[in-house]
């Protein structure tokens, strides 16, 4: 356990001190925030249009629905662009620095490198993901009472935590077969994008390949939390995405010794 | 201390350490030698658990290095070839991290940490990134860190590698300072340290060994280290 703790504390140093972090929290606050005033912006609209044009509609509007939900949605495609450079560095560095070794030769068992590495990137991604809290916020100081649904919001941020999660525990186990971060940057983009136009694929079919095929897509399993229902059928891919990337990270770290 | 029989790692094609036996008793200072290529690195990661071999056996510390690795590893210091560095931390967490994973806590650790810096003259880049620092420096905060809690067996890779003089002279004194409680086994390419610093001398040659012999067995009749190592070492 103590060991975990001091990989997760060096993890952590090393995401704040080469800047990572920050970088990673910047970037992710400005596209969301570019989707959200947009987004906003044309909730305001149609609200404008519909007073006008057909009052009775109004009652069926709401902010939760049509403004925090897509930008959920949103914030969830951006996790494709920004985990791979939360995750890139993990192994992939401590094998070309030769630091690996360090931890190979104390008494550290691959299971807590492998763990204390994940547990110190969901820490850089719930502060991630607690940002876009900030919107909802903003909105609940302006707009009367009400007009966000606390519920759905906590929803939809621990859904985005669930996806990011997954999203960082396949991007530690690509980090571990490569030396080169931008190699290992790359090929889980490529991974996340795969999981995500798995969608459009299902989309384009009917039946049986329809539902299995939107059943893998990582971002389709974003939709339930995003409107406020949390479905054991999501949270059940979610968790075993992350255990697979920590199980497969795992061996990789063990076969790591033998080259 | 150290007792190896008969290891052996194999590579796809090849053949890296080809049968290699020596033992190392406690307190003694082994100079571990050999070309460039030879296995010298390859045998030391084994000890150290860092990669296992292909057939044989290591016993480290009363301890088999296959078998209970966890228990080998708490009580060896390794310094690689090149230090394992992370050049984003400064030499303070940098230490304060390797002490961790080690299982030092509270005053032991801070003490440990201290005691080291101290011995390897560290006290003016505390606060350094080791990023910025010279070779000099950055192999001796590698050998800072293979120094803390104080592990009955050093294995030390090429320790003076990148050193001025000055330097050289301080890390050898060092060395001769540790070896009055540590067992060492020390490679290295300069022959006037290994004359210095170890009575017994272990020279490994495409994999196997070469010699095992006091130093004065090895130079005996007027012929120098490097003589006999060119020797042994040309066929």
């Amino acid at each position: 356990m103590r060991n975990i703790f001091a990989i997760v504390r060096k993890e952590l140093l090393q995401y704040f001190t080469t800047s990572v972090a920050y970088w990673v929290f910047a970037v992710f606050s400005l596209v969301t925030s570019f989707f959200f005033i947009r987004i906003l912006t044309f909730f305001q609209r149609s609200i404008m249009i519909n007073s006008q044009m057909r009052p009775q509609m109004l009652q069926y509007m709401n902010f939760t629905d049509q403004v925090l939900a897509p930008l959920f949605y949103n914030a969830a495609v951006i996790l494709i662009f920004v985990a791979p450079f939360l995750t890139m560095r993990l192994i992939a560095e401590e094998r070309r620095a030769r630091t690996f070794d360090l931890l190979l030769t104390n008494p550290v068992t691959p299971f807590q490198i492998a763990l204390g590495k994940y547990l110190a990137s969901l820490v850089v991604l719930l502060v991630m993901v607690l940002l876009t809290l900030v919107y909802p916020l903003l909105v609940s100081v302006y707009a009367e009472v009400g007009a966000v649904a606390w519920s759905t919001v906590l929803t939809g941020v621990l859904g985005i935590f669930l996806l990011g999660a997954s999203f960082t525990a396949i991007g530690m186990f690509v980090s571990s077969l490569t030396q080169s971060q931008v190699v290992a940057a790359f090929l889980t983009f490529l991974v996340l994008l795969l999981l995500w136009v798995v969608g459009w694929a299902g989309a384009d079919n009917a039946g049986l390949a329809r539902e299995i095929l939107t059943g893998l897509s990582a971002i389709e399993h974003i939709r339930g939390f995003a409107k406020g229902v949390i479905d054991l059928k999501d949270l059940a891919y979610y968790a075993s995405l992350i255990g697979l990337g920590l199980f497969f990270t795992h061996r990789s770290i063990e076969t790591l010794r033998w080259r | 201390m150290i007792e190896v029989t008969n290891l052996v790692k194999r590579y796809r094609d090849l053949v890296a350490v080809d049968g290699i036996s020596f033992s190392v008793a406690k307190g003694e200072v082994l100079g571990f030698l050999g070309p460039n290529g030879a296995g010298k690195t390859t045998t030391m990661r084994i000890l150290t658990g860092a990669s296992p071999a292909t057939s044989g056996k290591a016993m480290v510390a009363g301890f088999d290095v296959f078998e209970q690795p966890l228990e080998v590893k708490r009580r060896v210091g390794y310094l690689p070839e090149q230090p394992p560095l992370y050049d984003d931390l400064d030499t303070l967490s940098y230490l304060r991290f390797v002490s961790r994973i080690k299982g030092l806590r509270g005053e032991r650790q801070k003490s440990e940490i201290e005691r080291v810096i101290a011995a390897c003259n560290l006290e003016s880049v505390r606060k350094r990134r080791l990023g910025e620092l010279s070779k000099g420096f950055r192999q001796r905060v590698g050998l800072a860190q293979a120094l803390l809690g104080e592990p009955e067996v050093l294995i030390l890779d090429e320790p003076t590698i990148g050193l001025d003089p000055n330097q050289i002279v301080e890390v050898r004194s060092l060395i001769q300072k540790l070896a009055e409680k540590h067992t060492v086994i020390l490679s290295t390419h300069y022959l006037p340290e290994v004359i210095q610093l170890c009575k017994r001398v272990v020279i490994v040659h495409r994999g196997r060994i070469a010699a095992n012999d006091t130093l004065e067995n090895l130079t005996a009749g007027g012929r120098s280290l490097e003589q006999t190592f060119y020797d042994l070492t040309q066929r």
